[in-house]
């Protein structure tokens, strides 16, 4: 049962990043997306490879992709 | 094939289809590099699907347990170890992209990829 | 000495590491990166042929099934590898030299990437593990994007950028590709997947099995600049420092060759993969050499010929002989040292003029005679004019082509070598022969010296292989035999 809402939040939230007008929600929402892959790999068993994830995809890429949209604009025109 | 592995896959699939189009089709650059980042993320679900196995336990040998019954019923761990690496590379990858698209932006003041890398063939002649 | 196999990637890889970390001390920093770059081609050929497993975990053998399994990555050195390598580090060891005699202050990070490009292509050359050349064919794209965002010339972020962009939509399908094989095999060392294949473990007419080639190939069709990538290709080329491009040029034929040898060792029972190759290397030839003519920029007409030469190497391995794989084989050593030399002169002329297009130059003889005589020399070679070492590889392709009964495709290349000899002289002419235009100027710069010093040295190699063809063609033959 896990792994069907595990798949509804990543794919929506995916979807979601990139019709975002705002840039910064677009980041936050690929951490969401990023986060549940995390949950899915410990499921497949894998949990060295949630550990790596959960800290690269969670955390990192939003934090580089948001320090970018502070260094250069918000909105997506 | 047990019903998580089919679940997984069509995630990834979704993700790598998703992120296909945004990378070809959103003009936005930050956007296509988030895009870039769905499709590197659904091909690391991919392998590690792979080496799932049903019903079986995570590939670390704990004192105490029979090394035939866990070989017998332990996960396949290569794939696990690939993707390691590759999330690592992804993350290196997409850090150098944000550093190219803030240099960029400086120059042109957008983000729109139709001003930002248009035919640099062009730009020339414009200038002269 | 088969301890020194591991050494040719770990000692670009530490000096480059070294060198962007104690890039401060520039006179330091100067010396180490020249001894380092000294000691690349000579590991190579001090080294013996021979295996290396990594942490020393030896083949099994699987007593029910009979199989050999590879728990090791392992590293395979043999006359290729090693004639590749020490070509290789020639290449840096020059471009290292002219780059440290035209800057005072040089740059660690610049430096670094060279390195680490370097030390990429060897080690996609050597490995014997296909995730392991994944991983480097996403270091030697980083290392090839860095170079091109380091040079001065305009606009060559936004390239870098497109190329990055490319790079990356092209990596993860290549990496779901390794993922179809591994889901098919159970491993990922070539060895065992081509031994599974052949042995009739794996249904090679399965839809999974097609698919992975079909996804690696398009990988290999970035990494090699084939179209549709032709574009891209030649546009890094042309927004690279000179001597970068020299070394760029030898990455991509580098990288060609070693991921499409390992594509043929696993894939080389399915027909449709030979008729591909053979299909995208026609298509390469005739673009490169066509959008080559229309070019007024030399820069970009030179990496336009580049993309038509990588064609002739793919025909020669697509055709699947031991005679064409040699041949294709032989091209591209020949195309590492041709292209590198067009590249350096043609980076001389651009440093002593400031000007790039070729129809604002003219009579450039009377003030750069050496130069002028290389570049001509560099460009009969590429073409295939007898006795240079490209007339040597390109008549072997031709033959190789009759003996498999396609003479269409021994005219089509004998064409695209005539058209890629008018594209030269043409570009030659408008630089070098005619009339100077009056309002050229033309300042008393004098060539430095390390750029003469790397064309000679280039073009004594190329002579003598074009003399005596055979001291490298029999050692490849004998590799080519040993993975068929």
């Amino acid at each position: 049962m896990l792994e069907f809402i595990l798949m509804f939040i990543i794919i929506i939230s995916a979807i979601l990043a990139l019709i975002q007008k705002d840039l910064l929600k677009a980041a936050i929402l690929t951490g969401f997306s990023g986060g549940a892959v995390a949950v899915l790999f410990q499921i497949l068993l894998a949990p060295d490879v949630a550990l790596t994830q959960a800290v690269v995809s969670a955390v990192i890429i939003p934090v580089f992709i948001a320090l970018a949209v502070k260094k250069t604009q918000r909105e997506d025109s | 094939m047990a019903y998580v592995q089919l679940v997984v896959l069509f995630t990834s699939a979704a993700l790598i289809i998703i992120g296909l189009y945004a990378a070809i089709f959103v003009d936005n650059i930050i956007k296509k590099i988030i895009g870039i980042s769905f499709i590197e993320e659904g091909a690391n679900l991919f392998i590690v699907a792979i080496g799932y196995r049903p019903g079986g336990v995570v590939p670390i040998l704990m004192p105490g347990m029979d090394t035939s019954w866990f070989a017998a019923n332990a996960a396949y761990p290569l794939p696990f170890g690939l993707v390691l690496t590759s999330i690592v590379i992804g993350a290196s990858t997409l850090a150098v992209m944000l550093a190219l698209v803030m240099v960029l932006y400086r120059r042109y003041g957008t983000l729109s990829t139709k001003v930002m890398l248009a035919d640099t063939s062009k730009q020339e002649e414009y200038n002269e | 000495m088969n301890e020194l196999i591991p050494l040719m990637v770990i000692v670009p890889l530490m000096a480059a590491l070294l060198i962007s970390a104690f890039s401060k001390f520039n006179k330091i920093t100067k010396i180490f990166a020249f001894v380092v770059a000294i000691c690349l081609p000579i590991i190579p050929l001090a080294s013996n042929y021979g295996l290396h497993y990594f942490g020393g975990y030896a083949p099994i053998m699987d007593n029910v099934t009979n199989v050999m399994f590879h728990p090791a990555i392992t590293y395979s050195f043999t006359f290729l590898q090693q004639i590749f390598i020490a070509m290789v580090g020639l290449l840096t060891f020059l471009v290292i030299f002219i780059y440290l005699n035209k800057y005072k202050e040089v740059s660690g990070p610049y430096l670094f990437l060279l390195f680490l490009g370097t030390a990429a292509v060897t080690a996609m050359l050597l490995t014997d593990d296909i995730f392991h050349m994944f991983v480097f064919f996403e270091i030697l794209a980083l290392a090839q994007v860095g170079i091109v965002a380091a040079s001065s010339i305009d606009y060559s972020y936004e390239m870098a950028l497109k190329y990055m962009i490319l790079g990356s939509i092209g990596s993860p399908i290549m990496l779901l590709g390794i993922g179809f094989l591994l889901a098919l095999t159970g491993s990922v060392n070539v060895t065992d997947i081509a031994a599974a294949v052949h042995n009739g473990l794996v249904n090679v007419t399965s839809p999974v099995f097609l698919m992975s080639l079909a996804l690696i190939f398009f990988g290999w069709l970035y990494a090699s600049g084939l179209p549709p990538f032709h574009t891209i290709k030649s546009g890094i080329y042309s927004k690279a420092e000179p001597h970068g491009a020299a070394l760029l040029q030898s990455f991509t034929v580098i990288s060609m060759i070693s991921i499409v040898l390992i594509m043929f060792r696993i894939y080389s029972s399915l027909p449709i993969f030979e008729v591909l190759i053979v299909f995208f290397s026609i298509l390469a030839m005739v673009l490169g050499v066509s959008l080559a003519l229309t070019q007024t920029d030399f820069r970009r007409m030179i990496g336009f010929l580049a993309v038509g030469e990588l064609g002739f190497i793919g025909l020669g391995i697509g055709l699947g002989t031991q005679f064409a794989i040699t041949a294709g084989l032989f091209q591209a050593l020949n195309e590492i040292m041709i292209t590198a030399l067009l590249f350096i002169g043609f980076g001389a002329i651009v440093n002593a003029t400031n000007e790039v297009d070729t129809r604002k130059l003219g009579g450039l003889l009377a003030y750069h005679p050496k130069v002028g005589i290389m570049l001509l020399i560099g460009g009969m070679a590429m073409a295939g004019v007898p006795p240079l070492s490209g007339f040597q590889s390109k008549l072997m392709l031709v033959q190789a082509s009759l003996s498999c009964g396609f003479p269409e495709l021994s005219i089509l290349a004998i064409m695209v070598s005539i058209a890629t000899f008018v594209v030269f002289i043409k570009t030659f002419y408008a630089m070098f022969l005619r009339p100077k235009p009056n309002d050229l100027e033309v300042e008393g710069k004098e060539v430095p010296r390390s750029m003469i010093f790397a064309m000679g040295v280039l073009l004594i190699i190329i002579i003598l292989l074009g003399l005596f063809p055979d001291a490298v063609t029999s050692g490849i033959s004998n590799f080519v035999g040993g993975i068929l």
